[in-house]
């Protein structure tokens, strides 16, 4: 880096995708004595995340030995080598079905994300029969940002998604960089960092029209059955939403340091193809990155593809989900090669994002360091469709209330857990959480 | 409901015997109709297709719609039936929202405005109380299909007011107060309310403008035009000989083919089609606009027969008679020329072709979005076994042993059918793919594309099987033996009933169900007749007395009560 590059420039070649590491000072006016709370007194923004990967790992390929700090990398865990004191990995948490079906490609995925095994679905869709943990999450701290949370999908698919409120309405996903950028970015985005604040008269009018929308809610309560009640509620839910994002657009933004105005990405082709996959995940990771840095948002969620992965190589008949179950196992090698690349590739992809979270300079640490992402797969073991010790991460430090850097081994112990720890990380008021045998009130002492 | 399909197929029986015209018999039917208890009154979002007819037919052709709509659900087997289980997500929401207010706006631009304002404000920067009204009791009862309610009125126009007020413009003013019409719950869902049975025979009925929405939405998959709403309003529509009128005249109209298109569109599952995508390095013939032409060339198969030709809907699965572009050409081998025919040109298949009804298209062929490189004889088995014979396929089971090879590339499995059979030694696996696999094996001889091969990795393919006991030779003796079976009619019956209820048939309309079949055969197989025949029965506007709507029904104020404009 040369002294003539300005923060600006240099911001953008990261969101351009280059390598380099910024390192930006947040001017002192804003931070308190140790950077680690605005000078306002209040404390700089926790975020949360999740990112999704399909069809699992390689158990004797990704899990360490170690227990605790310093945790060996084995070959499919090793993209993240430049942030493991950043990520914690956990092993020996499982998904306790306790009496209910085995739902491949989905049981996996609600006990992680909810804390109670679904009841009906199956090959990366079906029920959620409670709300994801990001939702919980963005209820707690998202309410204060534009947005309460972004979805994204890497597939080209926008019923692609892991997010729901219980039901069976997922919160779909953008899948278009260039449709995310114009959410984001476009005439409604007001610059943290603008001098001029001017809100727009039209915004109190649009209040005033959800707001009247309000009045049709009693008839049509008395109207529908017991059962749609709930989707009514969820639809004044939504709406109050939209309403109390026009309210924040109508107040003077705080300031946001490392929030810079990027760039309207390309149209490209998207699909489950994999060079497009990740393509597509970089161009949106690097806009929810902006969106984060830029306090747009607190909550965001990534699919990088469907549970029974859809993704291929170009020119491949088989995509890796089929390979999980049809490709031969190796001889040599004990593993299937072909379904192994999109293991790997999966991590390497992670990485990716963990470098441009961990690449936005805040306070006296990265964007990465005031967050919490949960990374898992609904598998262990897609061959054979194994929920026992699913793959889990966490990355960040959420300020420094999450221990980093640690292998903890569950023993078997219900994958909730995880959940609940992250709640308690992020200053939730809960104390336990999951169902049936996914009941838990043990949060990890290893990381809190 | 799979139960349902088991009725002795005596209805085949009574064909030739009781090929009656429609209107000489059709008033007795109704008396003849089992009692069912209905269902519970439904509250279903509107699709994508849904609400940009809405607009279209409201406001006139030509206003951009923007935005992401919500991803639908298919839920036993159809979108419609998702449609009553999905909310609006926030993120959603947030798209209506725009979408309102960019609709709105080309609404009363300028260009516009005089086409759709049903009077001349006094002034154009005050408030006009009277014309405000006026309008937005026309725009109102379209968008929420049935007249506004005079406190819906009431809040409609205080915030047309303040949007005058503050914009000095009236039409600003209106065109804040048809965003509010826009976003509301009452646009966005089909709401729909019921009241107590005129009869007195206990069981409860969809009001006047309930049943406008259902009928318009199964015939025309649009909302109910001025026409059905003024019958609704003048109580025409719940007299049986009223109602057949305006069924009458539905099904005469050309809208009749899109609410067929949409039927169709949603029982074979044509959602599949948005994203789907084949690789090109293995099938150099895909494109995009190809899979967009193989979807339109079945529709147009369908409406042609069904509608058009008013022919047996049986004979879809053996018809020669489809439609080529010249895109389609290419696959299919045959010569267009297309230039006669906007594009489109119809087309009857030679005796000989290895193509005969709806399996052996590129638009059911092609439909799998799980596999881009090969064709998967599973996927279209479970397709045929879902979608056309209405039975579940259970899941795979969760700890499957996969030891043996399934790789197109190993020689000693060079054809689907080896490698599957190789599965099916599986016992675990065996029970399903034996469902499956069969009525897929099939269809081998069309690639992923839909284009015809012999071979596979240079080994001839058996197509033959045996389904339901009767042995095939081939996707067309297979396509034969579809269409003797009543399984195949009766689930057509069952999934045209539950698309226009948007429910599940329950166990009390068993009887009814079948009475429906039983007429489907009688009546020749022929689809607008089965569509007049649930628009027309009591079934299709009952509302079981436990259902979604008591406590509208002691409410005094009749939800449709009209509000003065």
């Amino acid at each position: 880096m040369t002294r003539k590059w300005t923060r600006r420039k240099v911001l953008k070649g990261v969101l351009a995708g280059s390598a380099v590491t910024v390192a930006l000072p947040l001017l002192d006016c804003f931070l308190d004595g140790n950077g680690e709370a605005l000078a306002s007194g209040a404390p700089m923004p926790v975020r949360f995340g999740t990112w999704f990967w399909g069809c699992g790992v390689n158990a004797a390929r990704w899990f360490p030995d170690k227990v605790g700090r310093d945790y060996d990398l084995k070959t499919e865990l090793l993209p993240i080598k430049p942030y493991q004191d950043k990520v914690t990995v956990f092993s020996g948490f499982n998904c306790l079905l306790g009496g209910k079906p085995n739902l491949a490609h989905w049981s996996g995925i609600m006990a992680t994300y909810t804390g109670v095994c679904p009841t009906k679905g199956g090959m990366g869709n079906g029920t959620a029969d409670a709300p994801t943990i990001d939702c919980l999450v963005s209820d707690a701290i998202g309410s204060r940002s534009r947005f309460r949370s972004l979805e994204i999908a890497c597939t080209g698919q926008s019923n692609v998604s892991y997010s729901m409120r219980a039901g069976s309405t997922v919160n779909p996903s953008e899948v278009n960089p260039v449709n995310l950028y114009k959410r984001i970015f476009g005439p409604e985005f007001q610059d943290p960092n603008g001098s001029e604040f001017k809100p727009d008269p039209a915004i109190l009018l649009r209040r005033s029209v959800l707001s009247s929308v309000k009045d049709d809610r009693e008839q049509l309560m008395r109207t529908v059955g017991a059962a749609d009640r709930a989707r009514v509620d969820q639809y004044f839910t939504s709406l109050r939403d939209t309403e109390q994002q026009l309210g924040l657009m109508l107040e003077r933004p705080a300031p946001a340091e490392a929030c810079v105005l990027p760039k309207s990405p390309a149209e490209a082709e998207t699909g489950p193809v994999w060079d497009n996959a990740i393509r597509t995940h970089d161009a949106l990771g690097q806009l929810i990155v902006m969106a984060l840095a830029c306090n747009q948002t607190r909550v965001f969620n990534v699919a990088l593809s469907t549970a029974p992965s859809n993704l291929r190589k170009a020119g491949s008949a088989v995509a890796f989900h089929e390979l999980t179950h049809e490709e031969p196992i190796d001889q040599q090698l004990g593993y299937q090669p072909e379904s192994t690349f999109f293991m790997e590739k999966s991590m390497e992809t992670f990485a990716s994002m963990l470098h441009l979270l961990d690449s936005v300079k805040e306070g006296n640490g990265t964007l990465l360091d005031h967050m919490l992402i949960l990374a898992t797969s609904e598998s262990n073991y897609a061959k054979i469709h194994s929920i026992d010790s699913l793959p889990i991460l966490v990355a960040g430090t959420a300020g420094g209330k999450w221990k980093s850097g640690v292998h903890v081994n569950g023993k078997g112990d219900p994958c909730s857990r995880i959940g609940l720890t992250i709640q308690q990380a992020l200053g939730m008021p809960v104390g336990s959480w999951g169902s049936d045998a996914m009941a838990t009130s043990k949060p990890i002492a290893e990381v809190i | 409901m799979s139960g349902l399909r088991r009725w002795a197929p005596l209805a085949s029986l009574l064909v030739g015997a009781l090929a009656l015209g429609w209107s000489s018999s059709s008033r007795a039917d109704v008396a003849q109709e089992p009692a069912s208890p209905g269902g519970p009154a439904v509250f279903r979002r509107l699709d994508e297709t849904q609400y940009k007819r809405s607009i279209e037919d409201i406001f006139g052709a030509g206003i951009e719609i923007p935005g992401r709509f919500e991803p639908p659900l298919r839920e036993e087997g159809l979108l419609a039936i998702g449609a009553s289980k999905v909310v609006i997500t926030p993120s959603g929401f947030e798209q209506y929202e725009l979408r309102a207010r960019e609709i709105s706006a080309q609404a009363l631009a300028e260009t516009r405005r005089k086409a759709i304002l049903p009077c001349e404000p006094a002034s154009s920067d005050k408030f006009d109380d009277a014309c405000a009204r006026r309008f937005f009791a026309k725009y109102g009862r379209l968008l929420f299909r049935r007249p506004l309610r005079p406190a819906e009125m009431a809040s409609i126009s205080k915030v047309a007011r303040a949007a005058t007020d503050g914009t000095h413009s009236f039409y600003q003013g209106l065109q804040f107060g048809l965003e509010r019409l826009l976003v509301s719950p009452n646009f966005l869902f089909r709401v729909e309310s019921a009241e107590a049975n005129a009869g007195g025979s206990g069981a409860h009925r969809l009001t006047g403008y309930s049943l406008a929405s259902r009928v318009s939405f199964l015939l025309w998959n649009a909302p109910p035009d001025e026409v059905l709403l003024d019958a609704a309003k003048s109580g025409e529509l719940q007299r049986p000989e009223g109602l057949e009128r305006q069924v009458e005249r539905m099904i005469a109209s050309e809208r009749f083919a899109q609410g067929v298109r949409a039927f169709f569109a949603d029982m074979l599952g044509f959602d599949q089609f948005d994203g789907l995508s084949k690789d090109q390095s293995i099938f150099p013939k895909y494109t995009s606009q190809l899979s967009k032409d193989a979807e339109e060339q079945s529709l147009r198969t369908i409406v042609d027969l069904l509608v058009t030709q008013r022919g047996d809907y049986r004979d879809l699965f053996t018809t020669k008679t489809t439609f080529l572009n010249r895109n389609l050409g290419s696959l299919y081998k045959v010569p267009v020329d297309d230039s006669a025919f906007g594009g489109w040109m119809p087309y009857a298949f030679g005796t000989s072709d290895p193509r005969a009804g709806l399996l052996t298209l590129a638009g059911f062929l092609i439909l799998d979005p799980t596999h881009e490189g090969r064709s998967s004889p599973t996927i279209r088995g479970k397709s045929v076994r879902e979608l056309l014979l209405c039975q579940k396929v259970p899941p795979p089971p969760p700890n499957v042993d996969f030891k043996l090879v399934q790789d197109t590339h190993n020689p000693l499995y060079k054809t689907a059918r080896e490698r599957l059979t190789a599965h099916r030694d599986n016992p675990t696996c065996a029970g399903c793919h034996a469902i499956m696999d069969p009525i897929g094996l099939a269809m081998e001889n069309y690639d992923a594309i839909g284009e015809y091969r012999m071979q596979e990795n240079q080994a001839p393919i058996d197509a033959s099987g045996k389904f339901d006991g009767k042995p095939y030779q081939d996707a067309i003796a297979l396509g034969q033996i579809l269409h003797d079976s009543p399984s195949v009619s009766n689930c057509l019956v069952e999934r045209a009933y539950e698309y226009g209820v948007g429910r599940t048939a329950s166990a009390g309309e068993r009887e009814w169900l079948k009475y429906l079949e039983q007429r489907f055969a009688t009546d020749g197989y022929k689809f607008p007749d089965l569509a007049r025949r649930i628009v027309t029965a009591k079934a299709f506007q009952a509302v079981s007395a436990d259902g979604a709507v008591t406590v509208a029904l002691n409410q005094p104020a009749r939800a449709d009560q009209p509000s003065a404009p």
